[in-house]
């Protein structure tokens, strides 16, 4: 059984009178990479600030390495924070070397890998620049480069990608990667869903403050019924024929003349048994396209699905 | 305890590394030396005035006013003893000194020239710079020409002819040279000898001051007693400086870092309580390194006049003895702390509240009013440290520690020592404290200055929420 980094169990947090997080609860395992989803306004930073210590719980209990999170556990933890910035004048190498003797690190070991992380991830050239003559992609990256220049065994990204050019984003999805290939424990949150499609091992969905799911990107996948598309000549009604097999909607995005219907199939039923009852039925398909479910699908679909839509919080 | 050094570290040298820091180091020698300089540099600088003096009754008030203006020199410096006699007591040294100094600046200023042709008709030109006279230092405009009338019983009539309106230097000294001619000679005409209104003149009461608390042979009051009184205020005024012109520091760079994103990184690392405490340390070590430099650079330079300036005699020991007194300075260096402490996490919560400093200046406004009232008390405490006003104000613990350092030489009572000290220290950690949760809440964007607001804002109608 794998260990577990962190848990929050039954955590609330309100603001002012108003709810940010209700309840919450879910576990991070040693060695995974978790992705904690969820709208703008879901609560994930709170949650994470919790996480950490950095806030304290009005109900509920956090446990870090099995202890409440001190100071002890920072160390052991990279934090990249929503809301981040450096200080302008001074060197990179400067600033990545402070925020790793923040962390503990000695000074000539901090500076040693400060420098080589900056080649890593491309930034040698910046070495004896200030941050200030960086552009912003070059400055997030030294960032990210703060916070994991002490190799910490547990790295919480609070929505990493945003701010970042597609590129920079792919380099930071592999920098996430091979993190995990090395063992260490990678949290991160987004309300983007791309990105924890193609990286987690498990993910969490918080809406208003609420977690509505907790599993893999498989389970979730599975939340959302699977559609087909299907096109036909205006004068075949596909809708009362296919009733039977899930439930249909019709499109109004089709062209030459047809009719365009989506099913989304019950759970005994499979793309082959639609397209089966087309051909019984004599349908003359202009389209027939079985729809791979994304996880932003899964998200919406739980979402719109969810009791608390429409509660309001922070 | 790490976090928070390393945070006191980097604040130190980032204002070391800045202008600003070397700009301030400097400042206060560098007005103290533009505070000296610059009147001498006036005053050297004055051109030298050529004028014509044509006494047209024979040569007695020629010979009157340049009497009078040895006489003025005289009590000249006379009134300077006597002013810095009721600043420190009497003190031979200081006298010594005030004449030499007298007598280096004394004449030069305004040189007397005798041309052959004397009617005003010949000179008008030289006085509208028509035409110039010859002098040493090269053609010269004439400056004035004066004609002296009458006599001393009949009146005496100066005719003043010049086109500087401004410089009224020469005209003063001989009106008052004049006067004094008119006086004398109208009482030497009543039958007063000359030995007797000279005698007179110099009547001057001797003035022992005694300190009741002593016994006869010792109880004679010093220049050294009297130093730690204006060494007190000094400390308070300096002390008011120093932390008015620190907080600032730490109140404009915590804004840079609230609107720049950093804490949220900082709170990755540490606790906002660490942040606090090595922000106001590392400021603190800057004021310490400026009040250190500055302090070095006066006792150095009392040295230095001591030993080689022409005012040998100045009782520099008194003076340090009165600067370096334990009783003064422990006192001062713990009024520091509990101040800067108290104002410095006043004006950091702010900071940490506002995005631009224009947001904070709403907030700091009334802080600078509190900030400000000191000044004034101080001064009153300067003149009259016992005044009921300022051992009331003593108590208002934000005032405590430059209003009790002014009030210390004078010996408070017990009571108002402990007490105020007391409620000063209830008051600094109470401050520190909402302050630190109000630093939390900023850092952590839960406030900002419009929370704040909304504390003093009872009573007011709430605007309408918005659908």
């Amino acid at each position: 059984m794998s260990e577990t980094i962190l848990a929050l169990e039954g955590v609330s947090k309100s603001y002012s009178g108003k709810p940010a997080v209700q309840n919450l609860g879910f576990t991070v395992e040693r060695g995974t990479i978790t992705g904690f989803l969820g709208p703008n306004g879901a609560g994930k930073t709170t949650s994470l600030r919790m996480s950490l210590g950095i806030l304290a719980p009005d109900a509920g209990k956090v446990r870090l390495f099995g202890k409440n999170p001190g100071a002890a556990a920072m160390d052991r933890v990279g934090f990249l924070p929503e809301e981040r910035g450096i200080y302008k004048k001074m060197k990179t190498e400067d600033v990545i070397v402070f925020y790793a003797r923040l962390k503990g690190m000695h000074k000539d070991k901090a500076l040693d890998r400060a420098v080589g992380m900056l080649k890593d991830f491309d930034l040698g050239h910046t070495v004896g620049m200030k941050v200030k003559e960086l552009s912003k992609g070059m400055a997030q990256k030294v960032q990210i480069i703060s916070t994991l220049i002490h190799e910490p065994e547990f790295i919480i990204l609070d929505e990493p990608f945003s701010g970042l050019d597609p590129v920079n984003q792919k380099s930071l999805e592999a920098m996430v990667k091979s993190q995990a290939d090395e063992g260490r424990t990678v949290l991160f949150s987004t309300h983007v869903m791309e990105h924890a499609e193609r990286l987690c091992n498990k993910i969490i969905l918080v809406t208003h403050g609420n977690k509505i799911f907790d599993g893999s990107v498989a389970e979730a996948l599975g939340e959302v019924p699977r559609r087909v598309i299907i096109e036909a000549p205006a004068d075949q009604n596909v809708g009362d024929m296919l009733g039977a097999l899930g439930y249909v909607v019709e499109d109004d995005q089709a062209e030459d003349g047809n009719r365009c219907w989506h099913v989304d199939m019950k759970t005994s039923v499979d793309a082959q048994d639609v397209l089966k009852a087309c051909v019984d039925g004599g349908v003359t398909l202009a389209r027939f396209e079985p729809v791979k479910a994304h996880l932003h699908d899964a998200f919406v679909h739980m979402v719109e699905a969810s009791p608390h839509k429409g509660q309001e919080t922070v | 305890m790490r976090a928070i050094y390393l945070i006191a570290r980097r604040e130190f040298l980032s204002y070391v590394a800045t202008w600003g820091f070397w700009l301030s180091l400097a400042s206060m020698p560098l007005f103290m030396g533009l505070g000296i300089g610059i009147p001498i540099l006036i005053e050297s600088s004055q051109p030298t005035r050529y004028y014509v003096l044509v006494d047209e009754t024979g040569g007695s008030l020629e010979q009157a006013i340049f009497e009078g203006a040895e006489a003025s020199r005289i009590a000249e410096q006379e009134r300077a003893v006597q002013a810095i006699t009721e600043l420190v007591g009497d003190s031979p040294q200081i006298e010594a000194a005030i004449a030499s100094q007298t007598l280096e600046n004394d004449g030069g200023r305004y040189v007397r020239i005798s041309p052959d042709e004397i009617g005003l008709a010949t000179l008008r030109p030289y006085l509208t710079g028509d035409a110039l006279v010859d002098t040493p230092e090269g053609e010269q405009p004439l400056f004035a020409a004066v004609y002296l009338r009458g006599n001393a019983v009949d009146g005496i009539e100066i005719e003043y002819w010049s086109t500087n309106l401004t410089d009224a230097g020469l005209r003063t000294q001989f009106r008052r040279s004049l006067r004094d001619y008119m006086q004398q000679s109208r009482l030497r005409d009543a039958g007063i000898s000359a030995e007797l209104i000279e005698t007179v003149n110099a009547l001057s009461p001797t003035v022992r001051e005694l300190n009741p608390l002593r016994t006869e042979e010792a109880a004679e009051v010093t220049v050294a007693e009297r130093l730690p009184l204006i060494v007190g205020a000094g400390f308070a005024f300096g002390l008011w400086m120093v932390i008015f012109s620190v907080v600032n520091m730490l109140l404009t760079a915590m804004i840079e870092e609230k609107g720049n994103k950093i804490l949220d990184m900082m709170l990755a690392s540490c606790r906002h309580h660490e942040i606090l405490i090595g922000k106001l340390l590392g400021v603190a070590m800057v004021s310490a390194t400026l009040l250190l430099t500055w302090g070095s650079l006066a006792i150095g330079s009392g040295i230095t006049i001591q030993q080689f300036a022409s005012a040998t005699d100045m009782p520099i020991a008194d003076i340090l003895a009165a600067v370096l007194d334990p009783g003064l300075i422990l006192p001062a260096v713990g009024y520091f702390i509990i101040g800067y402490m108290m104002y410095g996490a006043i004006f950091l919560a702010i900071g940490s509240l506002c995005e631009t400093l224009q947001d904070a200046q709403s907030l700091m406004s009334p802080i600078l009013l509190v900030m400000m009232a000191p000044l004034f008390i101080i001064m009153t405490a300067f003149d009259s440290p016992d005044s009921p006003v300022v051992a009331i104000a003593s108590w208002i613990p934000v005032w405590t520690p430059f209003i009790m350092l002014a009030r210390l030489p004078l010996d408070p009572p017990l009571f108002d020592l402990v007490g105020t000290t007391a409620v000063m220290l209830t008051t600094a950690l109470i401050v520190t404290w909402t302050a630190g949760r109000l630093f939390r809440m900023g850092a952590l964007n839960h406030a900002n200055q419009d929370t704040i607001k909304g504390w003093f804002s009872f009573g007011k109608k709430k605007p309408v929420s918005e659908a």
